[in-house]
Parts: structure tokens; C-alpha cells; sequence
């Protein structure tokens, strides 16, 4: 019997072979049960590819946005914020890739490695909730400011990066969708966030990042004064203004978005300078936004020499840069340099604010000279009656895009107001002038979030 | 006939109100039962690891010490003890009786008893075997005092009621004292606690199904209860057996009657029958086998039926998931191949004189071949792939010898290669092994969908009745791992795949003990089949194996499947030669070892 003992060391070996795969079913269970659990077919969790078992998503005053109830997943019940904030929302189906159904679907639809996807009592809610920084009127507000124009609006808190409003244009009513496929023309690229994921030609607002390298790098700025004919050619090429403005100072050049003196300022400091600068203050960088990330803008001169060296510092050339990019940006400018980085949870836990990252990007002198030309901006060129008890900081930005389109608007700016640190972008796409038509836009829109802040 | 039949009516209707009293019942205990489903869900897995523990560690125990059929004495006094039916003797050294003579043959000869007579064989030894002075020319009958001679060294067999003087030292290591704790643990306090589990169960999936609450599958646990009660009753422990492999099949059974009840409430009781089969047909195939006699003459009836099924299945089968594996008589349907299993186990076994002498194995070797053939003429490659690998098992035990082994596994891989480029749907088959998450809704969609409900149960499960998983194809057969981490959670998941593994590792650890190597052969061959199935099974719908469709033993729905595995069951159970120590033994042992602690006392003092 010993021979038999000894032979059936066999089944003994063959036992072994069985524990190796329980161990590594149980180690890929343990990588992967989450993504498993989160495949879209699973039916704890979707009906007919629709998210339903998870959590809530609120807006920052307690506004549901989104729920689910009786097995289904129900929007806000105004049409208008459904659509205004279906892009930071997220479809049904998943296809904003940066909505916060999408990102987010692991932490709402609540499953976790002890439970499954079991929670107490069904048909409510299983997953775990979570409130967003957004303020849904504001975000209706825009929405409706932005009309049927293609583009998209940021405003944040520049102290402590909440977003209090995000809207993309087209958008849709996701409780409801439209077919999409029958007017191509006017859902074009309706599932990106154009906020976060789309990134254009800057235009005049990029003049804030060269006045900014001018401020650092040319000693006696504040002492020039160009001249401008309404065009100068630079090695045979030209580059050429709206209008002749004569002699300017480094403000005035600012405030009228001269061309021409911009030109000369960025020749004058140089591709490298310049992309050391652009590069520092982060605009070719991607952001993550809450966990969301955002497209990296491009500003690339290395090989831009005369003219079209002077077009990148007017924003023009290849230039490119993402809207929340930029605002955050702008929000330095306002904050003294420092850079906060904008979020869209609203984080309860404590010490929150220890997490809050901070970026000195500018110096603060630098940023207050800009602060203060931006208001020169307002007060001299783009009327304060327009923008009246805003206390605004702005450039405006017409960015052409050239194929016989209209220019895309910008304005991005900020409020210069302790109880409403606001900075925002707003762009339209082909929407012509950028004080004409996106300025109109901003103003209204920051009225309305000093009014909800008050 | 009118007797039954008006009982027949009585029942149905009976039925049918307590459906609708049930049902009713259940629909307005809503949030009762979730609160029930709330608490027993944490019950369940700590349950059945408490369960799974208690049937782990008594075997593990050794049993009782002693206990030899007779003694063989040499002329300078040292005594063997004959603890087998069948000794080896020789010099080598795995010889049960091992002689360091240079004159003794490695393998010299066999002394097996049988029918109440000692008889020996000659190996073909170099110095031969004489018994009083007449030489053995195959085996010779021994009597009492009958003087052996093997190349000289002589040898008399005492009967065993000579009690002489053999002592056994007690040998403790640490593993003997884990297992040691087995003889504190009472099987019937086990057997409670799994009746428990399906009382909650059973009430769990009561609760869940609401106002849809039908009698089916409380009834059918209910009943399992007290099959498991009357077995518990009428079975052999005051003859001081260990019941353990038995309670680990009923938790199987459990869990087998839950999964059907969730996915297939309607068929519960059949599956309830088939389990009374099992159990019925594991205690005959148990008795038969207890006589060696019996047992061999079994074994040619068996492989002629079993031919003639498997005969029977390639003409008249039908296919289903795409395995001509099942035979239809109008009021039954069954798989042959799941009955083949038994008789291929039995067909492979040999007693130790056989086994030692007769080395080829020219019968079984052609059996194993028309089982595997007429299997992949079936289609049915999982349950080839099991026969072939419990072939491989069966023959290493008989015949020991590697190379002969690894020729056919080369021949085999070669004939598979030819097999899968001649037949483009076996490789279809395997088309999306490794990477189904490319094809999960294609050839890969019941391996990701097993996955992703498996995960969605996380640890303690969803509760009963609560999944999803029972709408995909195979749930409670081929894919029932994926239902059981579903609805149970992965804790009792892989408790019920570790009870598996248990039952077949017990299996080489105990043949050791065996009274004929007949035994210790099948054992292991039924453990092979259990654990490549259960492989199959489990890996193969998590995707580490190619998804074969084979049932997991004692779980997955299926009656062919479930009689199979208790009458294997049976085989494992026959090698378990060991008996309970009584409580004076218990009493004795614990004293012997307080003597030796006390002892190392003294020495600490000196």
C-alpha cells in the first residue's frame, strides 16, 4: 500500500495545478472585479445600456440633477438645466466621456469589493451620491445666454477653484434625447465638453500671456511707446491691425489690442523666452479637473521665426488653448499669481482645503500690473456701463480661424471683488468680434452669479 | 394506479394553494425580508467557513490506532503487522513489508487475505517462495502456522487474534496535533449546523421571490433536511466511521438546491430526486464495494453497460449546446457519458498482486480508448478531456511507469493537433480562450458576463434570488460558479470549490491506509475525474481554461450529473478505511500525552 501512496502523489500534483488557478482567478478577481462589476451590460447597474442603479448627483445648493427612482434615472426637472448641465452630468449611455456619470460611475453606482453591488432596500438608489460645485440656475443662465451658438462658458471661484458654472453648446435634453443623427450640422461634436475638451484659437487673449513674459523680461516696458500705421512688415511679411492707433504705451497697446506694438514686443523677446513662459505657466499642459481631464492646449514657436513669430504672440499662428485652461489662468492673474485649481466635486471631507492645489505661476507684482491693465481694459476701451458694479478685469479675443469663417469670440476676465472672486471664459465659436458677441454674454452671465452670491 | 393517481391530484392541489398562500405571504413581508436578507448575508459566508472547517480538520485525523489482520513473525521474533488485505514484501522501499536482505527481490512477493483466507503470490522473485518447503508457482493458500520461506528467510503468519506484542509508538508532529482535534468535533453538531444554513437559506429564497413565492423550493430543502436526517440516523457511526465526506457533499447539495431554486424553482424537485438517487446509489455502490469479489465482477457488467450506452448515445443522441451528449426516452432524459465516469473508475481498478504481476493493461487501455473516441464523436470534449486525464491518473497508479505515460500524453497531443486542424469547430471553440473580453458579446459572452456578476456579488453576495446572473444561458450548470459569487458571495463561492478540492486531495492521503489497492485505484481515479471537472468548470467560465461546458460536482443543476458524483463519491468513501476513535481511546491518547508534557517538565526542572 505504500506503492499506492506513493503513486497517488499523481492526483496530489494534479490538486496543485487546481490551487495555482483558484490563486490566480482570486488575484484577478482582485485587480479587476471593479471593472468587471462596471461593464455596462451588468444588469445591477444599467437597463438596456442605461445607468440606473446609482447614486445621486447635486448641484452645490442641494438641486438634484440627477437621480435614480423607481428603477429609473430621472434628470432635474427643468428642461433647460437638463440640458445646460448634461455635458458635467453625463448622458445616460455614457458617451460624454467627461461626465461625471461616466468618470465617476465606480463611486455611483456604489459597488465595493465587500458588498457587490448589494445595497439595503432596492429600486432606490444603490450607489453613493455625490454633489457637484456647479450651481444649476447659473448654468441655465448661460445656456440660455449662449442661444443657439455653438461654444461653451466657465466661471470658478479663483480662491478656491470651485466651478460654478460649465456649459457646452449644443447640447441636448438627456432625459429625453433627440435623434441626433438627423441634423449633423447642429449636434456637431455634441458629446464633447468644449469646456474641457476642445481646444481654439485664442486670439487677443493670448495677449495677456505676452504682456505678462513683456513685464518679466523688458525692464523699461512701462516707458515704451510704439507706433503703430495700422501695419508693419516684418521680413517682407505682413502684419496688420484693425485700425492705425498711433502712438501707444504698453496699456493703451493692451486695451486697443494693438497688433502691431505686440508684434514688436515678441520680437523683441524671443521664441524661446516666450515658450519658456507659455510652457511654465502651464497652457500646453492637461488638467485634472476633479479627476476629469481636460485637452492640453499647443503653443509651439520653436521654429516660428519674424512674422510668424509675432502672429503666435498675438495668438494667431498655430496657437491653440483650452477654455478651462485659460481660465484658470485668468483666475492667477486676479488671485496675486497664484493659480488654484479648479474643481468640480465638492469635497466634504476635512482638511478639504490642505488638498486644494495651489500654483504660483506668476509673481504677484506681475499679476497685478496685468490685473490693473485688464481693468484699464474695461473702464477705457470696453465700456464699464456695460459691465456696471462687476468691478471687471477683462480682455476680449477674436481668434480667426481662417477657410472664410467668422472669428471665434472670447472674453475671459475676472471680478475684482473680495465677497465674489469670480474668474470666467466665455467663447463662441464663428462668433465674430469677441467684445461684440461674447462680451454681451459674460456680463450677463456674471450678473447673475453676483446676484446668486449675494 | 386510481390510488395514486387521486393522491397524485390531492398533492398537486394541496401545492398549489400553498403556493398562493406563500406568495401572498411573502409579497407583504417586503421589508421583512429585507432586513432577512440584510443580516443573513454576513450568516452565510462565516457559516459556511465554520462548516467547511469542521469537515476539513476531522479528515485530517488518523483514526484509530491499530487494528492489523494478522502478523507475520520471522524466526529472529521481529514481528510485521498485516494492516492491509494486501502486503507487499520485499526489499524495496515501498514495500509494506520491507525485508533488508540481500537475498529478497525489491518486489519479492504479495500476501493478500480475502474471504477469511491469507494467500500468497510470488512476484516472479529471483530466490523464490516456498510454504513448507513446497514452492509457490503462482499463489499458494495459507493455513495457520504454515512456514514461509521466501529465498530462505522464513516467515510464519500468525492469525490476528494473537494479539502479540507489537507497540506503536505514537509519533506527534505539529500537523497530528491540528488533526488530533478532529476526534473533539461531532459530526452530528456539523450536520446541525448545515441543516441550518438551509433552513436560512431556504428562507432567504422565500423572501426574495416576494409575491412570486412558490412552495417548490422551501418544500424541496425542507425535505433534503430530512434525507440528511434519516441518512445521519441509519448510518454506520456507531461502527465509529467518519461521516465527513458525506456532510461535505450534503453542502454541496445544499447549495445545488438553492442555485436550481433561483434559477429553475419548477425543476427543484428534480433535482431533489436525483439527489435521493445519489445518496441511495452512493450507500449500494458503498456495500457492493466492500466485498472485493463483488466489486470485480461489477466491474465487466458496468463496462459492457457502459459501452452499450455510449453505443446507444452515438446512434439515438441528440445534440444540445452543441454536444450530441444526451439520450431522450420520452419521460426522461439523461447524459451516458456522466454514467460512464463510474464504471470507467471501476474498470481501471486492480488489487495489488495483479497490479504487481500482470503489468499490461491491454483491457482498460482499449476501454479508455472507445470512452475518449465516442466523447469527441459527441462533441463533447470537456467530458473527453475528463476521461482521459482520469485515464493518465488511473494507469500511473497501476503501472507506476512515466515513459509509458508520457508517450501517450505526446501521442495524444498529437491526435488533438490532427483533431482540432481537421474539425475547425473545436478550434472555434477555443477561438476566444484568453481574450473574451474582445469578444464579449460573441463567443465570449458567458465568460464575461460570469465574470462581471461574480463581481457585482463581492464578498458576501447579493443575497438568494436576488441576481441577474440566472438570465444568461448555463447559469446553473455550466457557468454556476459565476451564481453562486453572485447570489452567495465569493467567500461561499470558493468554499464550495475548496470543499470540492478537499474531497479530492483526502482521497491520495488515505489510500495509504487501504485495505487493497482496488480501492486505493478508483479512489484516486474518482478524485481525477472530480477535480479535472471541477477545473473545467470553474476556470473554464472565468476564462483560465477554454469554456468546455461540464457541470461542478454536487452543485450544478443536472440529475445524470448529480447520481454520477455520489456514486464516485462512493469510491473515495470506500478507501476510508479509518474509525473513530471512542472516548476511551480518547482518554487514553490524552493521558499518553500528558505524560510527555509532564515529562518535559521534569527536565526543565533538573
Amino acid at each position: 500500500m505504500k506503492l499506492m501512496h506513493r503513486r497517488a502523489v499523481s492526483v496530489l500534483l494534479l490538486s496543485a495545478f487546481f490551487g495555482a488557478g483558484l490563486l490566480v482567478f482570486l488575484a484577478r478577481y482582485a485587480m479587476n472585479s471593479s471593472t468587471w462589476a462596471q461593464y455596462p451590460v451588468n444588469k445591477h447597474i444599467y437597463s438596456n445600456g442605461e445607468l440606473i442603479g446609482a447614486g445621486t448627483v447635486y448641484d452645490r445648493n442641494g438641486e438634484i440633477l440627477v437621480q435614480t427612482s423607481e428603477g429609473e434615472r430621472q434628470y432635474h426637472s427643468h428642461q433647460i438645466t437638463r440640458i445646460a448641465t448634461m455635458h458635467a452630468v453625463g448622458d445616460l449611455r455614457g458617451n460624454v466621456s467627461t461626465g461625471v456619470q461616466r468618470v465617476f460611475s465606480r463611486r455611483l453606482s456604489g459597488w465595493d469589493p465587500l458588498n457587490g453591488v448589494y445595497r439595503y432596500e432596492d429600486g432606490g438608489a444603490a450607489g453613493m451620491d455625490i454633489t457637484l460645485t456647479l450651481d444649476a440656475e447659473l448654468c441655465a443662465r448661460a445656456y440660455q445666454a449662449l442661444g443657439n451658438r455653438k461654444g461653451a462658458v466657465g466661471v470658478f471661484n479663483y480662491k478656491t477653484g470651485d466651478i460654478l458654472c460649465m456649459v457646452s453648446s449644443p447640447s441636448f435634453d438627456p432625459q429625453s434625447p433627440p435623434d441626433l443623427e438627423a441634423d449633423p450640422e447642429k449636434y456637431e461634436g455634441v458629446y464633447l465638453n468644449r469646456f474641457l475638451s476642445v481646444c481654439y484659437t485664442p486670439g487677443s487673449v493670448f495677449k495677456l500671456v505676452t504682456a505678462a513674459v513683456a513685464i518679466e523680461n523688458i525692464s523699461d516696458i512701462e516707458e515704451r511707446i510704439f507706433h503703430c500705421d495700422g501695419e508693419v512688415l516684418i521680413d517682407g511679411v505682413r502684419v496688420t491691425c484693425p485700425m492705425a492707433h498711433g502712438d501707444v504705451t504698453f496699456e493703451q497697446s493692451l486695451a486697443h489690442s494693438c497688433n502691431v506694438s505686440f508684434a514688436e514686443i515678441t520680437g523683441e523677446l524671443g521664441a524661446r523666452t516666450l515658450q519658456k513662459y507659455v510652457d511654465d505657466l502651464g497652457l500646453n499642459s492637461a488638467f485634472k479637473v476633479s479627476g476629469i481631464p481636460t485637452a492640453a492646449g499647443k503653443v509651439d514657436v520653436s521654429e516660428a521665426v519674424g512674422a510668424d513669430l509675432a502672429w503666435a504672440g498675438i495668438g494667431q499662428y498655430t496657437d491653440t488653448v483650452n477654455p478651462l485652461n485659460f481660465m484658470a489662468f485668468i483666475g492667477a492673474i486676479a488671485n496675486g499669481g497664484k493659480r488654484v485649481s479648479p474643481r468640480l466635486i465638492a469635497e466634504n471631507r476635512p482638511f478639504s482645503e490642505m488638498f486644494t492645489s495651489i500654483h504660483q505661476i506668476m509673481p504677484e507684482a506681475t499679476a497685478l500690473r496685468l490685473k490693473d491693465m485688464m481693468r484699464n481694459n474695461v473702464i477705457s476701451n470696453y465700456g464699464e456701463y456695460n459691465f456696471s458694479g462687476l468691478e471687471l478685469c477683462a480682455k476680449s479675443g477674436t481668434g480667426e480661424v481662417g477657410g472664410g469663417k467668422a472669428p471665434n469670440a472670447w472674453f475671459v476676465g475676472f471680478l475684482d471683488r473680495p465677497d465674489c472672486p469670480l474668474a470666467f471664459a466665455v467663447i463662441i465659436e464663428n462668433g465674430g468680434s469677441g467684445l461684440g458677441a461674447a462680451g454681451p454674454v459674460a456680463g450677463e452671465i456674471m450678473q447673475e452669479a453676483v446676484r446668486i452670491m449675494g | 394506479m386510481e390510488i395514486i393517481k387521486r393522491l397524485y391530484g390531492e398533492v398537486t392541489t394541496a401545492l398549489e394553494e400553498l403556493d398562493a398562500l406563500l406568495s401572498y405571504v411573502f409579497g407583504q413581508l417586503e421589508r421583512a425580508g429585507n432586513i432577512y436578507t440584510l443580516v443573513v448575508r454576513w450568516v452565510f459566508p462565516i457559516l459556511s467557513l465554520f462548516i467547511f472547517i469542521r469537515c476539513l480538520v476531522p479528515l485530517l485525523h488518523k483514526g484509530k490506532r491499530g487494528g492489523a489482520w494478522g502478523y507475520l513473525r520471522m524466526e529472529n521474533g521481529t514481528t510485521f503487522p498485516l494492516v492491509h488485505w494486501e502486503n507487499s514484501i520485499g526489499r524495496g522501499k515501498l514495500s509494506d513489508i520491507r525485508i533488508e536482505l540481500p537475498v529478497i527481490s525489491r518486489n519479492h512477493a504479495v500476501l493478500t487475505y480475502s474471504n477469511g483466507m491469507w494467500k500468497i503470490f510470488d512476484l516472479g522473485s529471483g530466490g523464490g517462495a516456498l510454504v513448507n518447503g513446497k514452492k509457490v508457482e503462482k499463489s499458494e493458500v495459507l493455513g495457520e502456522d504454515d512456514e514461509i520461506s521466501l529465498a530462505g528467510v522464513k516467515l510464519t503468519l500468525l492469525p490476528a487474534s494473537q494479539d502479540s506484542a507489537c507497540p506503536e509508538i505514537p509519533q506527534r508532529s505539529g500537523f497530528d496535533r491540528v488533526a488530533g482535534l478532529g476526534r473533539h468535533i461531532n459530526t452530528g453538531s456539523t450536520l446541525l449546523l448545515i441543516m441550518l444554513f438551509q433552513l436560512l437559506g431556504g428562507l432567504q429564497l422565500c423572501f426574495s421571490m416576494g409575491d412570486k413565492a412558490i412552495a417548490a423550493p422551501p418544500a424541496a430543502v425542507l425535505v433534503f433536511i430530512i434525507v440528511e436526517a434519516i441518512y445521519f440516523i441509519l448510518s454506520d457511526r456507531h461502527g465509529g466511521k467518519y461521516l465527513e465526506l458525506e456532510m461535505m457533499a450534503f453542502f454541496l447539495c445544499g447549495l445545488s438546491l438553492f442555485i436550481v431554486g433561483s434559477a429553475a424553482p419548477v425543476t427543484v424537485f428534480k433535482q431533489l430526486v436525483s439527489i435521493i438517487i445519489g445518496i441511495i446509489g452512493f450507500s449500494v455502490f458503498k456495500g457492493l464495494m466492500r466485498n472485493l469479489n463483488n466489486a470485480r465482477k461489477l466491474r465487466y457488467v458496468l463496462a459492457v453497460l457502459a459501452i452499450g450506452l455510449l453505443v446507444a448515445n452515438l446512434i439515438v443522441g441528440e445534440y444540445r449546446y452543441g454536444a450530441k451528449n444526451w439520450i431522450d426516452l420520452g419521460f426522461i432524459s439523461f447524459q451516458p457519458s456522466e454514467f460512464v465516469k463510474v464504471a470507467f473508475v471501476l474498470a481501471g481498478a486492480a488489487t495489488l498482486d495483479k497490479l504487481l504481476t500482470a503489468k499490461n493493461m491491454t483491457k482498460f487501455i482499449i476501454f479508455s480508448g472507445i470512452c475518449v473516441c465516442s466523447l469527441v464523436l459527441m462533441r463533447d470534449l470537456g467530458t473527453a478531456l475528463i476521461f482521459f486525464i482520469a485515464f493518465l491518473v488511473i494507469a500511473f497508479m497501476r503501472s507506476g511507469d512515466i515513459k509509458t505515460i508520457a508517450i501517450i500524453c505526446g501521442g495524444a497531443i498529437l491526435g488533438a493537433a490532427v483533431a482540432v486542424f481537421t474539425m475547425p469547430y473545436i478550434a472555434a471553440r477555443f477561438a476566444a480562450w484568453g481574450r473574451v473580453w474582445e469578444y464579449a458579446d460573441t463567443s465570449g459572452y458567458q465568460q464575461t458576463r460570469t465574470m462581471i456578476y461574480a463581481a457585482s456579488g463581492g464578498l458576501l453576495g447579493v443575497g438568494a434570488g436576488n441576481g441577474y446572473f440566472v438570465g444568461i444561458p448555463a447559469a446553473d450548470t455550466d457557468l454556476v460558479f459565476g451564481l453562486l459569487c453572485e447570489e452567495w458571495g465569493l467567500i461561499v463561492g470558493v468554499t464550495a470549490v475548496m470543499i470540492v478540492l478537499v474531497i479530492v486531495i483526502f482521497a491520495p492521503l488515505t489510500v495509504g491506509r487501504c485495505r487493497s489497492s482496488f480501492y486505493a485505484v478508483s479512489a484516486c481515479g474518482a478524485a481525477a475525474i472530480f477535480l479535472i471537472q471541477s477545473a473545467l468548470n470553474v476556470f473554464g467560465s472565468v476564462d483560465i481554461l477554454p469554456l468546455t461546458g461540464v457541470t461542478l460536482p454536487f452543485v450544478s443543476n443536472g440529475g445524470s450529473s448529480m447520481i454520477a458524483s455520489w456514486c464516485l463519491l462512493a469510491f473515495i468513501k470506500t478507501a476510508d478505511e479509518r474509525r473513530r476513535p471512542d472516548l476511551e481511546d480518547i482518554i487514553m491518547e490524552e493521558l499518553d500525552e500528558l505524560t510527555v508534557t509532564e515529562g518535559n517538565d521534569c527536565e526543565t526542572d533538573a
